[in-house]
């Protein structure tokens, strides 16, 4: 099949009732969750991780998928009228986007960041539909030792590009490596860490460690901020912009999106990441850069088009190589093992309607977010007035309901609190999660991949240089450390030549 | 020299007991050699790994301090937890509908002036609302009432 028969072959699946309805739940809890502070798209997908469960896989990965974006538009909406992140990686769009506002101009930014992201979108998109098949063509012939040396730089790569400290999140990385190898070992089946319970030997649910640690634990730590004054911009006329307008937002938009979806296929590389490195670039090519920061468009329209197109393009590590580059992708391969499938170039061969019609989908997506966003903006401005209070005790029943709903076990509510416990700690410890799911997940493929090279090797670890997609990894791995690690020296220096003058 | 609780430390020690602690309680598994491969391997090298970085922590902490542990928020956190332990022990006993008031309630305790008509109204809402998405959309078999 050629391109064009591929992406009709997408939409005949889109387009059905069920998996345009799925989508529009999808987008629009994404859209909700987005303009909600402190409720992000990861804890909303471990939460409703079970309840896809009922749903088939289509479904759920089109809905999961509609959240993640979904909440990209979202984000934006609180920013620009409150000048608070309704979603991380939208802290940028705050900087300009507020000052927009309050110079009268909110209908405007409200404009600009959805159009941008429309635009990404679609860019996005296009990009995922060409890109993805040929990766997963090339990724068919990867043997263990390629998948070790794959999973190492993916994890590495999360690791450097993510905020915070680098050898805090190794080590979150190893507990959740080792959490992963609780249950029944496959080759010698004997239980390990099972601490002689039962329901261990098919070990944690990632469903109960993704609930626990972002639906319990997450609530505690904004339970712990307590709740902050907020000022509204309750304006927002002119939502509809003009053609100068459209003229000043395209330029950032395409450089946005150019940036977003290169980095949103790199391995830690995000919206977030995506929406600080657009805001640099726009300040750097722009003729006067005092202009940012007092309501500078391309302020709102890089970073809104970057976030968008790196949040979808996103996907494409995690379709074709089973890789989840940040956390949200490690959750969407958690709903696929929970229906029984693996993500990776495999289930794109076996079952090309799931790819395609996500595909679709996410066009059909970003049409509706655009409807969403626009003309019912005031519905998502009311939402930002219901206080947290009303909020929390139903995050924290859905959150039980649904730990329960897996296996329907009371010991993985109890369990899911423990995690939550540990959530917290890791908030006050100023541990980033995230990485210890990544950890979860690979692990056990990890540790697999491994046995199974150094058996064929007879255990030469040697195999890992000598075939060449392992040895490119491998390289790449040490050319990420090397960029860590250049700065970190270059500033130890730098203090250095300042003690001696 | 007093030492001060910073992150790193308390982390290094977090990493650096985990780690011990998987070393020690995993030596029960057979290591085997790199060809093939014994239940004990993978584990015990990632556990050393991870003691080693909570060595690496720890001395780090001392040499260059860095930022203290910050407040604990112990009301929230003991509430919320009591109110899903709760949760857990109540659904299978007495069924999702006690379970559910039960969370509500105890998670607004985080309040120190507790809304009772509020709260209570909030709980009737949450409940109804769960049960029909729950139990009726999505056809999840749980017991609804103690008997």
């Amino acid at each position: 099949m050629g391109f064009i028969e591929h992406i009709v072959f997408g939409f005949s699946i889109a387009l059905t009732p069920m998996n345009l309805l799925y989508a529009f739940v999808g987008t629009l809890l994404g859209t909700i969750i987005g303009v909600l502070p402190g409720l992000g798209p990861v804890a909303t997908i471990s939460i409703l991780l079970p309840i896809t469960f009922s749903l088939g896989p289509q479904q759920a990965i089109i809905m999961l998928a509609g959240i993640y974006y979904g909440a990209q538009y979202g984000g934006s909406t609180t920013a620009i009228l409150v000048n608070l992140p309704g979603e991380s990686s939208a802290v940028v769009t705050c900087i300009d986007g507020y000052q927009m506002a309050r110079q009268g101009r909110a209908g405007l930014a409200l404009a600009t960041a959805a159009l941008a992201s429309f635009f990404a979108g679609t860019v996005a998109t296009i990009v995922i539909a060409t890109a993805a098949p040929q990766l997963a063509e090339v990724a068919l012939q990867f043997g263990p030792a390629d998948y070790f040396s794959l999973m190492v730089f993916g994890l590495v790569g999360a690791v450097i590009l993510a905020r915070g400290s680098v050898v805090k999140a190794i080590g979150m990385i190893l507990i959740g490596i080792l959490i992963g190898t609780i249950g029944i070992d496959v080759n010698s089946s004997i239980p390990r860490f099972t601490f002689g319970i039962m329901s261990f030997g098919d070990g944690i649910e990632f469903a109960v460690i993704a609930m626990g640690l972002f639906g319990i634990g997450e609530t505690i730590a904004n339970l712990g901020l307590g709740e902050e004054g907020r000022t509204y911009v309750r304006t927002y006329s002119g939502l509809w912009p003009k053609l100068q307008d459209l003229r000043a937002i395209l330029p950032p938009a395409i450089r946005g999106t150019v940036l977003g979806a290169a980095l949103g296929i790199l391995p830690g590389g995000g919206p977030v990441l995506s929406a600080f490195s657009a805001y640099a670039l726009e300040k750097k090519v722009a003729k006067d850069p005092s202009r940012f920061g007092r309501g500078a468009i391309e302020g709102v329209a890089g970073p809104e088009a970057a976030n968008n197109a790196a949040a979808q393009t996103s996907f494409i590590p995690m379709l074709t190589l089973g890789l989840p580059s940040n956390a949200t992708m490690a959750l969407m391969i958690g709903a696929l093992m929970m229906q029984g499938l693996h993500a990776g170039p495999q289930l794109m061969r076996d079952r090309p309607e799931l790819f395609w019609g996500l595909v679709a989908s996410m066009w059909v997506g970003n049409v509706m977010l655009v409807i969403l966003n626009l003309p019912l903006v005031g519905i998502w401005a009311k939402c930002l007035t219901v206080p947290y209070r009303y909020l929390y005790p139903g995050i924290l029943l859905i959150t039980c309901v649904g730990v329960y709903s897996i296996n329907r076990s009371a010991l993985d509510v109890v369990l899911a609190s423990i995690f939550g416990l540990a959530g917290y700690l890791f908030n006050r410890l100023q541990c980033e999660p995230a990485p210890l799911l990544l950890g979860v997940i690979l692990g056990p493929m990890i540790e697999e991949n491994l046995r199974r090279a150094l058996l064929i090797s007879h255990g030469n670890p040697a195999v890992f240089v000598q075939r060449p997609i392992s040895l490119a990894f491998l390289i790449l791995t040490v050319a990420l450390i090397g960029v860590l690690i250049a700065p970190m020296l270059r500033s130890t220096r730098q203090r250095a030549f300042e003690e001696k003058a | 020299m007093r030492i001060r609780l910073t992150t790193d430390l308390l982390t290094g020690l977090l990493f650096l007991g985990l780690g011990g602690f998987v070393l020690v309680y995993g030596a029960r598994y057979p290591i085997g050699s790199a060809v093939r491969m014994g239940p004990g391997y993978f584990p015990r090298l990632i556990s050393s790994g991870l003691a080693l970085l909570g060595l690496v922590l720890i001395i780090r902490s001392l040499l260059r301090g860095g930022e203290t542990l910050g407040a604990i928020a112990l009301r929230p956190l003991v509430v919320v937890l009591l109110g899903t332990f709760a949760f857990g022990l109540l659904i299978e006993r007495a069924g999702f509908w006690l379970a559910s008031i039960a969370l509500v309630f105890a998670s607004r305790l985080v309040e120190r002036e507790l809304r009772v008509a509020e709260v209570a109204g909030l709980a009737l809402v949450l409940t109804a609302l769960i049960t029909v998405i729950f139990r009726y959309g999505l056809g999840l078999p749980m017991q609804l009432l103690p008997f």
